[in-house]
């Protein structure tokens, strides 16, 4: 069927009126879009029946217009697109803020629960350090005829500093370390009593904490007491090299 | 023409779309003669109910205006259909023919189809006018077609004729009204 005999089938007509069936409507619009003089034909048709249409209007009841017109404000204010819009925002809104509580309420108490173990921590310490500090207390008792001898620093170590508390009555050697510079892992700093120009070994320590008391090697006699770096576990005879803090007891001044 | 000056189709289109409700008062002051018209001429006997399906009609436009095609047809041509449908689905509704008691449905189609006699006065009024002009064997099919909502199927078991025969008979009856339409 060529498309002159296809608009004179009566198609256009059965389309526009609604008869045609649910494939001839399908057929109909894939022609109307190939072929613009269908479409126009078409649209004839449409005119000729809205005109005659119109000619032959009938007056609706008066009633129905406004009843129309109230019913669409009605569902306008009901389905508004901005209120329904407005409305899952509020909840988009609330349920946000609900969710956002609800992490906060557990990080609060997340950081309650890190709170109080930390200040239980700091509690365990304190009383910790304050058990530290009576031992302190009691040892420098024990200590309290004990000459003090400041070990200044030597030129290698200059800010080295540390304090030796030699008890001569019993011996007890207890050195505190102020500052003494961090040394290499295979190094260790090694203490030396001087006793008529010998060197007795008194111990090795580390200075990783500052102000911590150390009880070395007793020693009845001494006339200095010297520091010097060592190899780690220190060495039978000091590197004088390596001296870093040397103390004159008043003994012997 | 339906359209006046105020609005071209395309602008009165996009106005409706925008829902803008002057344009939809403009659209009821202009159309709903024409469409309570044809609703009229399915509903025959009850011009209350008319009233009511042209309200649901014009709700229903509002409501499925986004859907509406231009390249698919007129905007007249899309609302004269709702309300085709809307009439025909009244007209088969269990409450309208529960009113209609008397006879079946079909049977009663046939007759006042086919008996000229006792609808006069709605025959006289909108395309049943121009169908008056047409062969009885073909007026009868579009008026079963057109105004009764039957199917092409149904109406060649109702007619006992051939499928074939009623498309083609229909095809030939729009062809005619087409021209007294010119």
């Amino acid at each position: 069927m060529n498309l002159k005999e296809y608009i004179a089938s009566g198609i256009i007509e059965s389309y526009v009126m609604g008869l045609a069936s649910e494939s001839e409507r399908a057929e109909f619009e894939q022609m109307c879009a190939q072929h613009p003089e269908l479409v126009a034909e078409r649209r004839k048709f449409e005119e000729s029946l809205e005109t005659y249409a119109s000619e032959q209007a009938a007056r609706p009841p008066r009633e129905v217009k406004a009843k129309i017109l109230k019913a669409i404000i009605t569902m306008e204010s009901s389905t508004k697109p901005r209120s329904i819009g407005l409305l899952r925002f509020v909840a988009a809104a609330a349920v946000i803020l609900l969710l956002g509580m609800v992490v906060l309420y557990y990080q609060i108490n997340q950081q309650n629960k890190d709170l109080t173990s930390a200040n239980k921590e700091l509690t365990d310490r304190a009383t910790q350090d304050e058990g530290a500090i009576d031992k302190i207390k009691i040892e420098e008792k024990s200590v309290g005829n004990a000459i003090v001898v400041n070990m200044v620093g030597t030129k290698i170590a200059p800010k080295s500093s540390a304090n030796v508390y030699w008890d001569s009555t019993n011996s007890s050697v207890y050195l505190v370390v102020k500052n003494m510079p961090q040394l290499p892992s295979d190094k260790q700093y090694q203490l030396w009593a001087l006793i008529d120009n010998k060197q007795k070994n008194l111990g090795v320590f580390d200075a990783t904490d500052k102000n911590i008391i150390l009880k070395m090697d007793s020693t009845k006699k001494a006339q200095a007491f010297a520091i010097t770096i060592e190899k780690k576990g220190g060495n039978p005879t000091p590197t004088l090299d390596s001296l870093t803090s040397i103390g004159k007891t008043q003994l012997t001044q | 023409m339906g359209i006046p000056n105020t609005y071209t189709e395309q602008e009165l289109v996009a106005a409706l779309k925008g829902r803008n409700n002057q344009a939809f008062a403009f659209l009821y002051d202009n159309y709903s003669g024409a469409l309570y018209s044809i609703i009229r001429q399915i509903i025959t006997d009850n011009d209350e109910l008319a009233g009511d399906v042209l309200q649901e009609v014009f709700i229903n436009i509002w409501r499925k205006i986004e859907s509406y095609d231009q390249t698919k047809g007129r905007l007249f041509t899309w609302m004269l259909n709702i309300a085709r449908n809307a009439s025909i689905d009244t007209l088969r509704s269990k409450s309208y023919q529960n009113a209609q008691k008397n006879q079946e449905l079909p049977e009663n189609v046939y007759r006042g189809a086919s008996n000229q006699t006792t609808q006069q006065n709605v025959d006289n009024i909108g395309l049943k006018k121009v169908l008056e002009k047409l062969k009885p064997e073909h007026r009868v099919l579009v008026e079963l077609a057109y105004f009764k909502g039957f199917t092409h199927e149904e109406i060649a078991e109702m007619m006992t004729i051939p499928l074939g025969t009623v498309k083609t008979r229909i095809r030939n009856a729009l062809l005619q009204l087409r021209e007294y339409l010119k």
